[in-house]
C-alpha cells in the first residue's frame, strides 16, 4: 500500500525559517507558530450546524436500523407486533425525509424562477443601452462633420472606414451578448426542468415501491386461494370415499337379506 | 503481491479526500464530512478515469472546481487540494488563503513538492496574514494517469520530439529525464515496490534507469521512506523487474496500422482517458466510457476486428433469447387455462422477470454501445481501406519487402495522407537495404498526393545513422522465412506463402520476446548486454550480477519513453497470459500516442532537421 508522505513539518520549518528572515522576532514568530499547533474553533453557521445535526439524526437511524436488523429477520426473537412497530418507526422517517426533499426542490423551483425574471430585464437593460449607444453614435457623426469640412478628402474617407468598422464591430459584438444571455436563459431553464424531472422520478420511485407492495399482497392471496384449493379437493376425495363405502355395504346387505330368507 | 496499479491509486485518492485519516470501514459520520475538491487541469486527467460524480459524493465531496476558476466563499467547509507542485499553482493557494475562502486548506500535491517551492508558499501565507488557514502539506506521488489495471500514462507530451531534438541541449535533456524519473518513481511509491532494473545500453533507457536508481536509493537512506509498508520479508522475495525502453528500440509499432479492436478504438476514433465520442445515428455526437466496468470490452478488446463483429452479433442473440424467455414466462400465452400452480408460477416469473430488469437493460446498453462504436468502426475501415494496409505493414515486417506494384498501387489508392505516409515509413523501415530508386519513387507517390514528406525523410536518415533500427527488426523475422527464401525457387511459392501466413498470424513484437527473456532470466543473446539495477543492493557491487536479479520474475513493470499506445499493451497481456505460470505485467509510457500523433512528432523532427519541402507551409490533412 502506497502512502502520502506528511511534509506539514517541512512546511513549518519553511514557516520558521521565512519568519525569521522576514525579520519577525521571537513572541511574534511564537505567536505564528502557536496558530499551527491551536487552531481557532471553526465559526460554523447555523446552516452548517443544523446539516451536521441532520446527519447526526440519520447516523442515529442507520444504527438503529443495524441493532434491529438480526430483531426483525429472526422469526422467534420478536413478535409480528413489535416488527410492525419497527416498520412503522423506519416508514415514517422515511417520508418525512421525502417531504423534506419535496419542500426544498419547490424552494430551488423559486430560486429558479427568480433567476429567469432576473435574466428578462437584462435583456430590456440592453436595448436601452443600444438606444443609447445609438444616440451617441449619431452625436459623434454630428460632432464630427464639422470638422470634416476643415480637411482633406482621404482623411474624411478614412475617418469613414473607422466608423464602418467601429459600427459593424458594435453590431457583432451585440448580437453576440444576445446569444450568450439567450443560452444562459436556457441553460437556467434547463437546470430547473432537470431538478423537477428529479422529484418526479423520486414520486415515480415511491409508486414503483407501492406496486411492489400490491405484488406481494397478491402473491400471498393466491397462496391462501392455492390452500383452500387444497383443502377442497382433500374433502373431495374423503366423500368420494365414504359413497364408495356405502354402497359396497348396500350390496352386501342385500345379497345377505336374499340368503337368509 | 499482485500488482493492480489501478485499485491502489483509487486507494490512495480515497484516502486524499479522507483528509488523509484512515477510511472507516463503518462510514460514522465525524466533524468533516463534508467538503470541496479543487484541482488543477493535470490532476483532472488523473482523477476521471478513476472517480466517478457519485463516488465523490460517497466521500464527502459536495462540490468540486479546477483551481483557475473564479470561486465564491464557502466559510465552514475544508477544501482538498490536488495540484501539481507549480508555480502558479502555489501562488493560486496562497490567493484563496488570503481571501478566507474556506474554513481550512488541506494540500496534496501530486508529487514531491520542492524546498524553494515550499518557502514560497510560506512566504505568501504569512505576508497574508492567513497562515492558519493551511492544515495538513502531502505528497501524494500520484503524478500518473491509470487508464486500466495494467496500463499507466504518465501524459508528458511531446516527449519524443524533445528526446530527438537534434538542438536540444544537455539541460534540456536531463530536466525532461528527471520528468519522467519523478512520474516512474509516483508508480512505484503508489505500488510500494522496489523493482530491479533492466534496460538496454545508450540512450533515454540507460538515463532514466540509472537515474532512477539513484532516486530510489536516496529514498531508501532517509527516514519514514514510502516502501517499508508491506513487509520487507514479502518484498525481498517477490519483486517485481523494470524493464525500460526507449521508443526506438521498436520503431514501427508507434506507426503500424493495428486490427485488434482496443488498438482501432484508440487509433481511428481516438480513445482518451477511457472516453470515446462518435457520431452518433442521428447525427449528433455520442460520448461513451470504454473501462473495467465495461465486461465487454475487458472480455474483447485485444480480439481482431471481425471477431468482435460476431461476439457483438452473439451477445445480442443471447440477449434477444433472454427477452424472449422472460416474455414468454410472464405472458398471457397460458392465461387461459386456470390452474393454481400456473398462477403462483406467473407470479414468482413475474418477480423475477422485475428483478432481472436492470440486468437486461444494462447488458442492452453494452450491446448497444459497442454497435454503435463497431458501426463507425466499419465505416472508417471501408473509407481508408484499413485492413489492407494492416495486413501489408504486417506482411513488410514479416517479409522484410514488397512487390513495386503493390507498393506504389496502395500509395496511390485509398486512404488519408496520413495512412500513406505512415504506409511509407514502415516500408522504409522493413527493408534491410535503402534501394535508391524505389525510395525515390514513394517519396514521388507521396508528394503526388500533398503528403510531407519530412516524417519519411528523417527516418531515412535516422535510419542510414543508426544500424539498430535494422538490427531490432531484423530479430523479430523468424528464420525459418530466410531459410525458406534461400534454398526453395519460384516452383513452390505458393508453400512458401502459406508458412508466411501461419507465421505473420504468430509473429510477436520484439517488445514481448524481450521482455520474456528478461522475466525467465534465460540465457540470450540480445539481453545478456542489457545493464542491471537494484537499488537494495550496495552501490559498489552494481556491476557484479548476482544470480537473485536474473533468476525469474512473477512481476513485470514495463515502460516505454517517448510514447506507447495499446498494440504493445494488448501484446504484453496476451505474453502474461500465455506463460505458464501466468505473469503479472503492468505497461505504463510517457504518453499514449496514435500513429498519426507519432507521425506528427516525426514531421516536426524533420522539419527542425531541415528536411521535407521546402517552404512548404501546409500541415497534412488528417
Amino acid at each position: 500500500m502506497g502512502k502520502a508522505r506528511d511534509r506539514t513539518e517541512d512546511f513549518k520549518d519553511a514557516v520558521r525559517h521565512t519568519a525569521r528572515s522576514l525579520g519577525y522576532d521571537e513572541a511574534k514568530l511564537a505567536s505564528v507558530m502557536a496558530s499551527f499547533i491551536i487552531h481557532k474553533p471553526p465559526q460554523k453557521s447555523p446552516f452548517s450546524k443544523a446539516a451536521l445535526k441532520t446527519l447526526e439524526s440519520i447516523g442515529e437511524l442507520d444504527q438503529f436500523l443495524l441493532k434491529h436488523r438480526k430483531d426483525y429477520t429472526d422469526l422467534h426473537r420478536t413478535t409480528e407486533k413489535e416488527r410492525d412497530s419497527i416498520e412503522h418507526e423506519v416508514l415514517i422517517l422515511s417520508e418525512r425525509l421525502h417531504s423534506v426533499t419535496a419542500q426544498f426542490d419547490q424552494l430551488r423551483a423559486v430560486r429558479f424562477q427568480d433567476a429567469i425574471n432576473k435574466a428578462i430585464p437584462r435583456r430590456k437593460l440592453n436595448r436601452v443601452a443600444r438606444n443609447d449607444s445609438a444616440e451617441t453614435s449619431k452625436s459623434s457623426d454630428m460632432e464630427l462633420r464639422e470638422p470634416e469640412e476643415l480637411r482633406a478628402e482621404p482623411l474624411r474617407v478614412q475617418q469613414q472606414l473607422l466608423d464602418d468598422e467601429t459600427r459593424a464591430l458594435q453590431v457583432e459584438l451585440t448580437s453576440l451578448l444576445d446569444t450568450v444571455q439567450e443560452t444562459e436563459t436556457k441553460m437556467v431553464e434547463m437546470s430547473a426542468l432537470n431538478h423537477l424531472m428529479s422529484t418526479h422520478v423520486l414520486h415515480q420511485a415511491q409508486q414503483i415501491e407501492h406496486l411492489y407492495d400490491q405484488a406481494v399482497e397478491a402473491t400471498n392471496n393466491v397462496e391462501l386461494g392455492n390452500k383452500e384449493l387444497s383443502q377442497a379437493i382433500q374433502r373431495n376425495s374423503s366423500s368420494r370415499t365414504f359413497l364408495l363405502l356405502f354402497l359396497f355395504v348396500l350390496t352386501f346387505s342385500i345379497l345377505f337379506l336374499d340368503w337368509y330368507s | 503481491m499482485s500488482l493492480n496499479l489501478r485499485q491502489k491509486q483509487t486507494e490512495c485518492i480515497a484516502r486524499m479526500l479522507n483528509l488523509n485519516q484512515p477510511l472507516n470501514a463503518a462510514g460514522t459520520a465525524n466533524e468533516e464530512v463534508y467538503k470541496i475538491l479543487i484541482y488543477d487541469k493535470f490532476c483532472q486527467n488523473i482523477l476521471s478515469p478513476l472517480i466517478h460524480v457519485k463516488d465523490l459524493r460517497k466521500h464527502g465531496v459536495t462540490l468540486y472546481f479546477l483551481i483557475d476558476k473564479d470561486r465564491k466563499p464557502v466559510h465552514d467547509v475544508p477544501a482538498v487540494y490536488f495540484v501539481q507542485p507549480n508555480q502558479p499553482n502555489v501562488q493560486r493557494i496562497v490567493s484563496d488563503a488570503s481571501k478566507s475562502l474556506y474554513q481550512s486548506l488541506h494540500l496534496n500535491f501530486s508529487t514531491s513538492i520542492p524546498r524553494p517551492l515550499l518557502e514560497d508558499l510560506a512566504t505568501g501565507t504569512l505576508n497574508s496574514d492567513s497562515i492558519q488557514r493551511v492544515s495538513k502539506v502531502h505528497d501524494q506521488y500520484l503524478e500518473f494517469v491509470t487508464l486500466e489495471d495494467n496500463l499507466f500514462s504518465l501524459a508528458h507530451k511531446p516527449c519524443y520530439v524533445q528526446l530527438n531534438d537534434p538542438s536540444a541541449g544537455d539541460k534540456e535533456i536531463e530536466e525532461l529525464v528527471d520528468k519522467i524519473v519523478g512520474g516512474l518513481f509516483c508508480v512505484l511509491a503508489t505500488l510500494a515496490v522496489v523493482p530491479v532494473i533492466r534496460c538496454p545500453r545508450g540512450g533515454p533507457a540507460e538515463m532514466v534507469a540509472s537515474a532512477l536508481d539513484q532516486r530510489i536509493r536516496d529514498h531508501l537512506l532517509s527516514k519514514n521512506n514510502l516502501f517499508t509498508e508491506g513487509g520487507n520479508f514479502v518484498s525481498s522475495f517477490q519483486r517485481p523487474v523494470l524493464c525500460i525502453f526507449d521508443r526506438n528500440f521498436e520503431l514501427p509499432v508507434a506507426i503500424q496500422h493495428d486490427f485488434r479492436y482496443r488498438p482501432l478504438v484508440h487509433d481511428v476514433l481516438g480513445l482518451k482517458l477511457n472516453r470515446l465520442s462518435v457520431q452518433g445515428e442521428k447525427g449528433g455526437m455520442r460520448s461513451y466510457e470504454l473501462d473495467s466496468a465495461d465486461s465487454f470490452w475487458v472480455a474483447n478488446g485485444s480480439l481482431e476486428f471481425p471477431e468482435v463483429a460476431v461476439e457483438i452479433e452473439t451477445q445480442l442473440n443471447k440477449y434477444k433469447k433472454d427477452v424472449d424467455e422472460v416474455n414468454k414466462r410472464t405472458g398471457g400465452t397460458h392465461g387461459a387455462e386456470f390452474d393454481g400452480t400456473d398462477l403462483i408460477g406467473n407470479t414468482k416469473h413475474l418477480m423475477n422477470a422485475v428483478n432481472s430488469l436492470p440486468e437486461l437493460t444494462e447488458r442492452k446498453q453494452v450491446i448497444d454501445k459497442h454497435t454503435n462504436i463497431a458501426t463507425v468502426l466499419l465505416g472508417e475501415i471501408k473509407e481508408r481501406s484499413l485492413d489492407s494496409y494492416a495486413k501489408k505493414e504486417n506482411d513488410m515486417m514479416v517479409r522484410g519487402g514488397i512487390e513495386r506494384a503493390d507498393l506504389l498501387g496502395v500509395l496511390k489508392g485509398k486512404g488519408t495522407k496520413m495512412d500513406k505516409l505512415r504506409f511509407a515509413i514502415i516500408y522504409l523501415i522493413s527493408s534491410e537495404t535503402i534501394n535508391q530508386s524505389e525510395v525515390e519513387a514513394v517519396e514521388a507517390a507521396l508528394r503526388e498526393s500533398e503528403v510531407d514528406t519530412a516524417a519519411f525523410q528523417y527516418v531515412k536518415k535516422i535510419k542510414s545513422l543508426n544500424v539498430s533500427l535494422a538490427s531490432a527488426n531484423s530479430a523479430s523475422r523468424s528464420n525459418i522465412v530466410d531459410w525458406a527464401e534461400k534454398l526453395y525457387g519460384q516452383s513452390i511459392s505458393a508453400v512458401t506463402a502459406g508458412v508466411k501466413n501461419l507465421l505473420s498470424n504468430d509473429r510477436q513484437l520484439a517488445l514481448a520476446r524481450t521482455v520474456e527473456a528478461l522475466i525467465e532470466g534465460r540465457p540470450n543473446p540480445e539481453t545478456d548486454s542489457y545493464l542491471s539495477f537494484d537499488p537494495r543492493a550496495p552501490k559498489s557491487g552494481s556491476g557484479a550480477s548476482s544470480s537473485h536479479m536474473k533468476g525469474p520474475f512473477k512481476e513485470a513493470i514495463v515502460f516505454m519513453i517517448g510514447g506507447g499506445n495499446y498494440v504493445e499493451y494488448c501484446s504484453l497481456q496476451e505474453l502474461a497470459q500465455h506463460q505458464q505460470p501466468a505473469k503479472h505485467i503492468i505497461y505504463g509510457t510517457t504518453e499514449m500516442l496514435t500513429g498519426v500523433d507519432f507521425v506528427e512528432q516525426l514531421t516536426l523532427l524533420g522539419q527542425k532537421m531541415g528536411l521535407g519541402n521546402v517552404g512548404s507551409s501546409s500541415t497534412p490533412a488528417q
